[in-house]
């Protein structure tokens, strides 16, 4: 049995994603930081769509009533094991009633933590990620209040592990992100499309959840023929959407279809710095080529698989 | 029929460039078609109103690979089997408390509350797409003299069961949500349950009627 004693800022069950409904609105929900959840599984030894524990903020604290073991990966956190420091990106045992605590996030925003003995949810429409706004999946369709207990699904013990520092992504801010086009660039102006292509800088705003991310720049242009507004269509996760306003919003798991225009979407290699990006930091893009984002992707897909294997 | 990519791992089929039936139905043509093949590459699909979006799993299969097929396949999909267009009433109380937005339309469209009300429950409307949130219907074709813009600032929050209308098009909040299109009623009618496949009360290509409570 795990209790949470203290949920940090907000704190919510996902997994790998529910796949497969986007025609009846259905969103993928999953861990916004998909490599930090990877590795994760993979420190535990859990199946690759486990659930696990996606927390924001410091004062995250949990107890558990039988041995475990237990890993944090994600934002690098300042974490406690009964008071001893744990080591980021790894596994540790714990045994039944001692206390794991986040004291607070050092770099980054979003930390997983997850446990051996997986945990005894329901899968709700193939998945067990929470769906806040629509209230299922997760534990209860909701975020972890304190005082919650959730089952453990079986009695295994991990392997104790950790992940090299070179594996270890940097999460500091200003973040760079880089970019391929969307289906609408051609609605906006060259200036804009250069500002936002080649390292102009954008404030994270502090109006950003799982559905999106609002950024604060001097508004992109819309040329003067160019709609202001799309019929509304299918988006995928990182599509950077320009309202009528000129302010980009990046879209992340929470969306199916979108009716502003697609300026651009963010490169998949790039897509797991989206979950660490905070209020007040600074964001620069730079617009790559579609081989260019593939070849980055495939560079970060081997040195996955180099280091699970 | 006309592809493009979307990001690294989208694929996105035109159908055409405005909201029409025909159009539509090519799109709701096609989606049946492509779900039918059951292709393990293809991990999402998203149907709307002129275009279909495919998301696919970039470990077993490419954009070109993806493309290719699909365009070798194209003759065959008209022979696809569509499921049968439902056709679903939904009773909506308009105006008063569940309509905020009533007596902004009628300063703006000059019309009266029972001629606003009395077009809007006048035509059966086509499901062009369910989404952006869970169970949310993009109802169209609306009726010209209802097409009013979207708000400019949209609400934090719209409470489940608002039937709203933006442009030509009419919908349902399936959920509490974000929205900014104009309320004018709401219903009691349940439009999604998680609980029980296929969780959606509407798939594109049915067809609604809404009566006036």
């Amino acid at each position: 049995m795990i209790k949470i004693i203290n949920t940090g800022w907000f704190s919510i069950i996902i997994d790998s994603g529910r796949y497969g409904h986007g025609a009846i609105g259905v969103p993928p929900s999953s861990a916004l930081d998909h490599y930090a959840y990877c590795i994760l599984n993979h420190l535990l030894g859990n199946d690759k769509d486990a659930p696990a524990i996606e927390v924001i903020g410091g004062k995250f604290a949990l107890t558990v009533g039988t041995d475990v073991t237990c890993a944090i990966t994600g934002a690098r956190v300042r974490a406690f094991l009964n008071d001893q420091p744990l080591r980021p990106w790894a596994s540790f045992p714990m045994v039944k009633g001692s206390i794991l605590k986040v004291q607070d996030v050092e770099e980054g925003f979003r930390y997983y933590v997850g446990f051996s003995c997986g945990m005894n949810l329901e899968r709700i429409i193939s998945s067990y990620s929470t769906n806040m706004e629509c209230r299922f999946g997760g534990f209860k369709g909701r975020p972890l209040q304190k005082g919650d207990e959730m089952d453990f699904k079986d009695m295994k013990m991990g392997e104790l592990s950790e992940v090299p520092e070179r594996h270890i992504p940097s999460m500091k801010p200003p973040h760079r992100l880089r970019i391929v086009e969307g289906p609408e660039i051609s609605y906006f102006t060259p200036d804009s499309v250069k500002a936002l292509a080649e390292g102009s800088v954008f404030t994270v705003s502090n109006r950003m959840n799982r559905t999106g991310i609002r950024l604060e720049a001097k508004p992109l242009t819309f040329r003067k023929e160019a709609d202001m507004s799309i019929i509304s269509e299918g988006i995928l996760p990182g599509t950077i959407q320009i309202p009528g306003d000129g302010v980009p919003i990046i879209m992340l798991h929470e969306r199916t279809i979108g009716g502003y225009a697609r300026i651009a979407v963010v490169a998949k290699a790039d897509q797991d710095l989206l979950a660490h990006l905070k209020p007040g930091d600074h964001v620069l893009f730079e617009k790559i080529g579609i081989e260019e984002a593939q070849s980055l992707w495939k560079r970060k897909q081997e040195a996955i698989n180099s280091f699970i294997k | 029929m006309k592809l493009s990519r979307y990001g690294e791992d989208g694929i996105r089929i035109l159908f055409g460039d405005s909201i029409n039936l025909e159009i539509h139905k090519k799109v709701r043509q096609f989606y049946f078609f492509l779900k039918s093949l059951e292709l393990k590459e293809i991990i999402d699909i998203i149907p709307s109103f002129r275009s279909c979006l495919i998301h696919f799993d970039v470990e077993s299969t490419s954009f070109q690979k993806l493309a290719s097929f699909i365009m070798e396949r194209e003759p065959s999909v008209s022979s696809v089997d569509l499921p049968e267009a439902k056709t679903y009433e939904i009773p909506v109380s308009y105006g008063g408390e569940f309509g905020p937005d009533m007596k902004f339309l009628i300063s703006q469209l000059g019309l009266s509350e029972d001629e606003i009300i009395n077009i809007h429950i006048s035509i059966i409307y086509t499901v062009f797409a369910v989404g952006f949130i869970p169970g949310f219907p993009y109802l169209g074709i609306l009726d010209r003299r209802l097409s009013v813009p979207r708000l400019e600032t949209p609400r934090v929050k719209v409470p489940e069961g608002s039937v709203g209308i933006a442009q030509l098009q009419t919908g349902i909040y399936s959920f509490d949500s974000p929205g900014g299109w104009r309320i004018i009623g709401r219903t009691e009618k349940k439009l999604f349950n998680p609980q029980e496949a296929p969780y959606s009360l509407l798939q594109i290509g049915d067809r609604i009627r809404f009566l006036r409570l």
